[in-house]
Formats: structure tokens, sequence, C-alpha cells
């Protein structure tokens, strides 16, 4: 190489970096919390997608501004120990800028400090949040204020396994008006049991009626019909009223008696509950949510869109009322995104998250997984109507949802009241002994965030 | 000179001390020590969730003991509580008694006084459990005591014309003593086989010359010559054993029927989905165990003289 070539070179080289642009591309990390899961792996990557969509109106814009979504997938085991994970790296300072969590951690989350107010956020923006289904913001709101975005919305009932009704001699109007009697009052929670320990005896199921084995919020449902209020809206506390808690032990106990719920159910592990439904000759009756409804499919050996043979196989209703003429109960666990208070990002966050809140990202989450829209618009759209039948038929039951408190103890408050459920159920206590122990265990560990009701 | 030289010996001394002590004692204020302060401090705080240190407060040991005048140290204990104390002591005393010492001490005699290479199959198989991966171990107990007659131990029970039995629901205790048992007894094998190895041979040999039957030599020769280690598995398991709580959690998960004070240390703190994440109050608890397990090691160290065993041995050479 000629010495002329290399200053020929330099010179090229010189000419080239002084025309650089002034402001170099800059990239911002924006660190998103999610745990690995399989009902929901678009839960992460909608934000992913959201950015995506973001940088493009950045680069139409002539920003040289771009975003870059770092993601922390979580192993934990449930969305409470990840949320308990979560408060510990806010705790440590490590917390991410966006969170996927369950909604009744938010009580939790402002109380630490992490969860951002939404409520600017969402005036700034109202027309991508117009749609959103209000009763939803229910989920987010603490103390007056939004804290989060829903992510996705469900609904839990009772599942009935058709055949083996027809087995016990129900006759087709019986099956086909169950969910109406239901919700008028006429087929109870004790009726069930009947109806589920008849199966047992009769040998038609080997388990009449099988709840979650687990500490979770679908005894929320039952603790509702027998017209348990959890919260005390006005005062922000938790609640229990011991006669009805007595009267719902009580009800627990009587299905044990009609060997319709197993006695043993609080030790069985998840996938025993769903196998026994989803078997040839055991469960009768389950109860837990809409997202299970293409692995039954499977099971039932249909077809994916087929509608019609599903529910020949199965009928839903809502939790019965605990007394004839009483209203049924269901509730709705929405998963949300939560913003970090403390974050440099926090307003870039929450347009992530309002861009993953639309109605063809969420639809895509939303028939994947069988989980219901989060905005009215969704139940039109194509994708909805020809894969979405499911959560479309799941619809009406969210009439009579609640939601679980966003109180900070909810947990301890779920896993007192559990402690309760399985005394009763495995026989060491009865009813009203059970109960007066879940009150003195509430009022030892929650003192002045639970309400004790006669 | 004579100074320097002592004051030379003085630090070699001292410098030997601390590189022969330093890693051990460094290791027991890191591991040991450190985390009981530690535990303390938490033990008397509210901290919950977000880990942080806020008041110093005794409110946690206020969900274990209520004030009673009437009772006779001013207070009584609530009911969860006391239910684990008894659960702890019955899960401890059983599995040490009828596994970790009993048991072990039987395969010990039995496996030596059968052919070596019997003997060493026999123990190969019984440390087994302590070598498969809990998790593993677990599932295995699991398919076994399945309450359907799909279980393996319901199987056979039906085949032998009785009736299906439900372990966990019916004897939740027994399924946890024999699951950790099993574990345990290997650790007592091992200790016990190897002491009754180093008894003389001629001990046995002058034993049956007088006349002495199998059952006599267990009693006036191995017996004798295995106090230590009958002393030292005993305080050792017993404090292992009260805070273990692995094969609860993995058998049993949280249930009340197991729920030891362990378990119920380890399900109000760090156990994922039970209503968690009140460290404080599990470390009050902890602060319990810690105290239980002082006492029960002084008392068996009395109980036991286990002073003697670590004596400084009389023919020491000077």
């Amino acid at each position: 190489m000629s010495i002329r070539s290399i200053v020929g070179s330099a010179v090229v080289a010189a000419t080239a970096l002084s025309f650089a642009p002034a402001a170099m591309a800059e990239e911002i990390t924006v660190k998103l919390w999610s745990r690995a899961d399989r009902a929901g792996p678009l839960r992460a990557g909608n934000i992913v997608a959201a950015a995506e969509t973001l940088n493009a109106m950045l680069k139409a814009s002539g920003s040289e501004k771009s975003v870059k979504v770092e993601l922390i997938e979580t192993n934990a085991k449930g969305f409470d120990a990840d949320a308990l994970d979560l408060l510990k790296a806010h705790s440590v300072g490590e917390a991410p800028d966006i969170a996927v969590a369950a909604h009744e951690w938010i009580g939790s989350f402002v109380e630490a400090g992490f969860a951002a107010n939404m409520e600017e956020h969402i005036a700034s923006v109202p027309d991508l949040y117009a749609d959103m289904i209000p009763s939803l913001w229910t989920s987010v709101s603490y103390k007056g204020n939004r804290y989060g975005v829903p992510q996705d919305s469900e609904v839990r009932m009772f599942f009935y396994n058709n055949d083996k009704l027809r087995a016990l001699g129900k006759s087709e109007e019986f099956i086909a008006g169950l969910p109406a009697a239901v919700n008028s009052g006429e087929f109870t929670l004790y009726d069930l049991c009947d109806v589920a320990g008849e199966a047992v005896e009769k040998g038609i199921a080997e388990q009449g009626l099988l709840h979650r084995p687990n500490i979770g919020p679908d005894f929320q449902m039952l603790m509702a019909s027998f017209g348990i209020e959890m919260y005390n809206q006005e005062q922000a506390k938790l609640q229990i009223s011991k006669s009805k808690l007595t009267e719902y032990y009580g009800w627990l106990r009587y299905c044990v008696e009609k060997k319709a719920i197993p006695a043993d159910i609080t030790s069985w592990d998840w996938s025993s509950v769903h196998d026994a439904f989803r078997g040839k000759k055991t469960a009768l009756i389950k109860f837990h949510g809409i997202w299970h409804g293409n692995n039954q499919i499977k099971a039932f050996g249909l077809e994916l869109d087929d509608k019609d043979g599903y529910f020949d196989k199965i009928t839903w209703t809502n939790a019965p009322a605990a007394a004839k003429g009483g209203s049924p109960s269901n509730m709705s666990h929405p998963i949300v995104y939560v913003v970090n208070e403390q974050s440099d990002q926090k307003e870039l966050a929450a347009m992530l998250v309002a861009l993953a809140s639309q109605p063809v990202p969420n639809t895509r989450h939303a028939v994947t997984t069988n989980h219901t829209p989060i905005t009215f618009g969704q139940t039109a759209m194509p994708d909805f109507v020809e894969k979405g039948w499911l959560q479309i038929a799941g619809t009406p039951l969210l009439k009579y949802a609640q939601f679980m408190p966003n109180h900070s103890k909810i947990g301890q408050y779920n896993s007192i009241t559990f402690q309760g459920v399985q005394a009763v159920e495995t026989g060491e206590m009865g009813p009203q002994e059970a109960a007066e122990f879940v009150i003195e265990e509430l009022e030892a560990e929650l003192s002045d965030d639970v309400i004790i009701l006669d | 000179m004579q100074t320097t030289l002592m004051n030379r010996s003085k630090r070699r001394q001292m410098s030997n001390a601390a590189l022969f002590m330093g890693p051990a004692i460094v290791l027991l204020l890191l591991f040991f020590v450190a985390p009981i302060i530690l535990n303390l401090f938490v033990a008397f705080s509210d901290m919950h969730q977000t880990v942080d240190f806020r008041e110093f407060t005794t409110k946690q040991f206020a969900k274990l003991f209520i004030a009673d005048d009437e009772a006779l140290l001013g207070f009584s204990l609530r009911y969860a509580f006391n239910k684990a104390l008894i659960l702890s002591a019955i899960y401890v005393f059983c599995t040490l008694l009828f596994f970790n010492v009993g048991f072990g001490l039987i395969l010990a005699i039995t496996t030596t006084s059968i052919p070596e290479r019997l003997g060493t199959f026999y123990r190969a198989v019984w440390l087994l459990p302590r070598m498969s991966p809990s998790v593993v171990y677990a599932l295995l107990w699991h398919w076994t005591i399945t309450p359907t007659e799909t279980g393996l131990l319901n199987q056979i029970l039906v085949y032998s014309g009785l009736e299906p039995i439900n372990l966990k629901l019916d004897n939740p205790m027994l399924l946890i003593i024999l699951a950790n048992g099993f574990i345990g007894a290997s650790m007592g094998m091992i200790i016990f086989t190897s002491a009754i190895r180093s008894i003389p041979k001629h001990l046995f040999y002058a034993a049956k010359v007088d006349g002495a039957g199998p059952l006599a030599i267990i009693r006036f020769v191995v017996i004798p010559a295995l106090r230590w280690p009958l002393s030292y598995i005993t305080v050792y398991q017993t404090l292992a054993l009260l805070v273990s709580f692995e094969y609860i959690w993995l058998l049993m998960g949280p249930a009340r029927s197991t729920m030891t004070l362990a378990m119920l240390a380890f399900t109000k703190s760090l156990a994922p989905g039970v209503g968690g994440g009140q460290y404080a109050y599990g470390a009050a608890i902890s602060l319990i165990l810690i105290i239980i397990g002082v006492i029960a090691a002084l008392g068996l160290w009395r109980l036991t003289n286990m002073k003697k065993l670590l004596q400084a041995p009389r023919i020491e050479v000077h």
C-alpha cells in the first residue's frame, strides 16, 4: 500500500466521521419483569411488540432514540411467590420498569412505593383506554386511584360432566337448565353436593366435586355465595363474618360427608385435579377457570372449533347460591401491568403498556390462552369470533363477577381461611371450631387490618 | 536474646493459631453466629414483604403466645403454635427412636454379623434413599402411597385382601416419620458400623469361648462400645430433625396435619404461595426453635455424658 493511498483512506475516514450525526442513536432500555408462564407468554411478548411499534413511530418522527425491552423472566411457582420476589427486588433497588402481576398485589405494591399512579397517564392518552371494560378498572384501583392496567380477564366456573349426569339419570332438560337454575337461585350449593355425592355413591364418578387443592382466589366465589364480603371499601380493610364463615365451613363438611368432596383434596397436586376431571371415570364436577377449556376439548377427543361438541360434554355454571333464591357468584382474577413509580422511564413504560393493551395484541394473548377480553371491541374481532368462542360463551358469567380485594394482606387472609377449609375437610375440626380458630388467627396475624363481624 | 526468642515463639504460636483456626472461626461466625444474630433482629421487627427493618417490636410473639393471668407463666400458647410444638415433639422423638438411632443400630449390628460382602451390599441399599435427590425420593413416595387403587402400597394391600389406605389423610405423621426415617437410618448405620468394626476381634473370640450367644455378645460387647456414637447420633439427629422440613414439604405441602415448628416458620416466611412473606413472624418461630434446640442439646449432653467423650485423651504423650 502506497503512502498516497494510506493518506487517501485517512482523509476519507476523517470526512466520514465528521459527517456522523451530531446526536448518536440512543437506545433506552425498559426492564420488564414477567413470570415464565405457559398460560400467558404474550403478557411479556405484547410489551416487546409494543416497543417495536413505538420504535417505528419514533423512526418516522426522525428521532434517533429507540426503545429496547429487557425481559427479566422469573421462575416463581405462582403469582404470589413472584410478587414477593418483586417486592424484595424493589426493596434493594433492583425493581423493573414494568411488571406483570396478579391484581390483588396492587395494595402491597402501592404501600411499598412500587406501583405508579396511572391516572395522569390514562388521562393523557384517553383514546388508548376508552374501550376498556369499565368493571376491570376496579381490579387495579386502590384507595380511589388506578395503579395498573388490566392485562387480561377471566371467568371461573363449575364444569359438569354431562355424560356422567346422564348416567345418573338426569334428563337433557335438567342439564340444559342447570345454568339458569343456578342463576335463579333454585339450584343451591347443597343441591350441588347432593348430586355430586349421589354420583360417587352410585359409582358413576370417583369424585363428586373437585375444588382447587391449594390456597387461591376460587374460594372467594364460594364465600361470596354464603354472603361473606371480604372487603370493607369505606375503611379499606378486610373483613369476615363469623356466622357466615361457620355456615361456609358447614357446607364443606356436608359435602365431605356426602362423599362429594374428597376429604384429602387439599393434599392433592394440581395435575391430579386436572387429570381427575379429564379422565374417563373420575370426577363429576370441577371448579376452576375458563383457561382449561382447550385442554378439556383435547381430553374429550373433540376438535378445537367444535363448540356444540364441547357443550354436549360439559356444562358451565356460576357458583350456586348457598340458599334457595340466593344470588350466584363468580369472580375474575385479572393479571395486570404495573409501572414502577421510581423508574426513570416511567412515562415511556406507561406508553408501552398502553400500546400492549390495544385490541389486536391483547386478542392475540386472549385467544391463545382462553382469557376473556379487556376491551369491548375485541369480541367483534374475527379472531375472537372464530377462535374465541369459549371466551364469548363465558363472558355472560361475568355478570356476577367480583374481584379479590386489593389489600396488602389478602394473601395472608386467604391462607388463613384456607386453613379452616383443610381443617374441616380432613375432619380435624368441626365448622364452628374451625371458624373460631380462623378468626383467632386472623386477629393475631392481621390485627387492625381485619374487621370481625358476627 | 531469650526474650526475643520467646517473643518470636509466641508470635509464631499466634500466627499458627490464626492459620489453622482462622478459616474455621470465620466460617463459624459467618454461617452460624451471624444468622442467629440476624434472626434475633428480624424476630423483633415487623419485617415483611418489602424486607424493610422499620421498628423494634415484640408483636410477632403475640402471634404465638396469649397473655393469660391464670396460666402458670402468665401466658398460654396459641392453638397453631401449641399444635406445632406437639407435632414437632412427636416427629423428632419417633423418627429418632425408631429410625435414626433404633433402626440404624439394628442395621449396623445385622450387617456386621453377616458375611462382609453381603453386609456391604445391604448397607449400600440402605444408603440409596440418602443418595437419591430429595424430589425424586419424594416422588417415589407419592407413587407408593397414592390413595387410589393405583398406588403401589394399595395394590399390595388389595392383593392381600386388605382395604386400601390413605396415609396422607389418615396417618400423615406416620408417613413423614417413615419417609424421613428411611433416610435418617443410614447415617446412624454408618457411624455404628465403623464403631463396631473398631472393636478388637479378640473380644468377640473371648466372648464366644466363654459361651456367649449372639444376644449376649450384642449386650455385653457391642453396645458398650457404641455408647459414644449413640450419644453423638442422638444429639446430632435431634437437632437436625427439629429444623428439618424438606421432606415434609415435598410430601405433604403446607398441610395442617404435619405442620411442625420448622414447617410453620417456613410457610409463614418463605414458602411459595401460602401467605408467606412474613419474615419477622418466621424469624420469631425460628428463634423459639433455636432456643428449643439449645435446651435439647444441653439436656442430651448432660444425659448422655457427652462431656466425657469430648475430654482430652488421657494417654497424651508430652
